[in-house]
């Protein structure tokens, strides 16, 4: 790699010490990244193992509750099942939480869907069908699961941005930043020995000179 | 506050109705669509369930409002011909991109 050196740096003793001082920051921030970046990819393995299977769950039960719903329009007619849908009371309650993984705000949900009787959902029995009553309990079942689903997808969301743009500066930090610091440091160094030496010969040679006369 | 929208086709929006949620929006065009997303996230719902459909359709919009907030929470579904097959799933993407390696969902 070529040693790449921050720009218009002057080879001082002022210089040297500012830039040592930067470098400290620099690294005690690096390590304290990784710190964030490694608790953060632990907490991301402990969502991924929830949102396994889940997805899948939500996707059968939806299929379930669609087949049901078909059936109940079949043996009703679409009007018929509109209108039952209308008149369906709000069933979810969802309260929303946040909580912070490491400053990342994710939310939480905390559903009380409860279980309900058939009298409950609102709508009459003259005209209804069974399959309505079974299609109602899965959408129920499936708008559970579909919060659930969607608390923990937004989740995996949040944390993965938070992931890159930590993994980003975790990286700019190792690869470029300390180096750069490093490498001048390095270099202010070498110059300001460098004019020790030809000091040190100078005066030397006036030594000389002054012998001579 | 706290309330759940559902965007879909008719048959979705009926489905969530009788499931007990009242705000259902039929849509039939993507823009449609595009224009109750903006309406129902400017009226400060919290959950708002769109079929996959719509989704694909609205790809870069939904990010944009996902990236950002932990709300609104936009919860893709599979309608009622199931889930689709799609090329790349959002969710696998994400987890290689952060992981770096695919891992099995």
């Amino acid at each position: 790699m070529a040693q790449e050196m921050i720009e218009g740096i002057n080879p001082t003793r002022m210089e040297l010490l500012k830039l040592k001082e930067r470098e400290k920051l620099a690294v005690k921030g690096y390590s304290l990244l990784k710190e964030k970046r490694n608790a953060l990819i632990m907490e991301f393995f402990n969502i991924l193992e929830r949102v396994k299977g889940s997805r899948e769950n939500v996707e059968e039960k939806l299929q379930e509750a669609f087949e049901d719903l078909t059936a109940a329009q079949v043996t009703m007619g679409d009007l018929a099942v509109n209108k039952a849908a209308m008149s369906v009371k709000e069933s979810i309650e969802v309260d929303i939480d946040s909580r912070s993984i490491m400053g990342v705000v994710v939310p939480v949900l905390d559903t009380k869907a409860t279980q309900r009787t058939v009298v409950d959902r609102g709508y009459g029995f003259a005209e209804t069908s069974v399959k309505l009553d079974e299609a109602a309990k899965k959408f129920e079942e499936s708008i559970a699961l579909i919060i659930e689903l969607g608390e923990i997808e937004k989740t995996i969301i949040l944390l993965a941005g938070e992931i890159e743009s930590t993994k980003r500066r975790v990286n700019a930090l190792e690869h470029i930043i300390i180096p750069r610091i490093e490498n001048t440091v390095k270099y202010i160094e070498m110059r300001l020995e460098e004019m020790e030496r030809e000091n040190f010969v100078r005066l030397k040679m006036i030594k000389k000179s002054m012998e001579m006369e | 506050m706290n309330s759940i929208a559902v965007i879909g086709d008719v048959d979705t929006v009926t489905g969530f109705k009788l499931g007990g949620v009242k705000e259902g929006y039929a849509v039939e065009s993507p823009e449609e669509a595009e224009t109750t997303l903006r309406n129902l996230i400017k009226e400060n719902f919290s959950i708002i369930i769109i079929t996959e459909k719509i989704g694909d359709e609205l790809r870069e919009v939904i990010e944009g409002f996902t990236k950002s907030s932990a709300l609104p929470m936009i919860i893709e579904i599979p309608d009622k011909s199931g889930p689709s097959e799609r090329a790349v799933d959002p969710m696998r993407d994400l987890i290689k991109r952060v992981i770096g390696v695919e891992m099995v969902k």
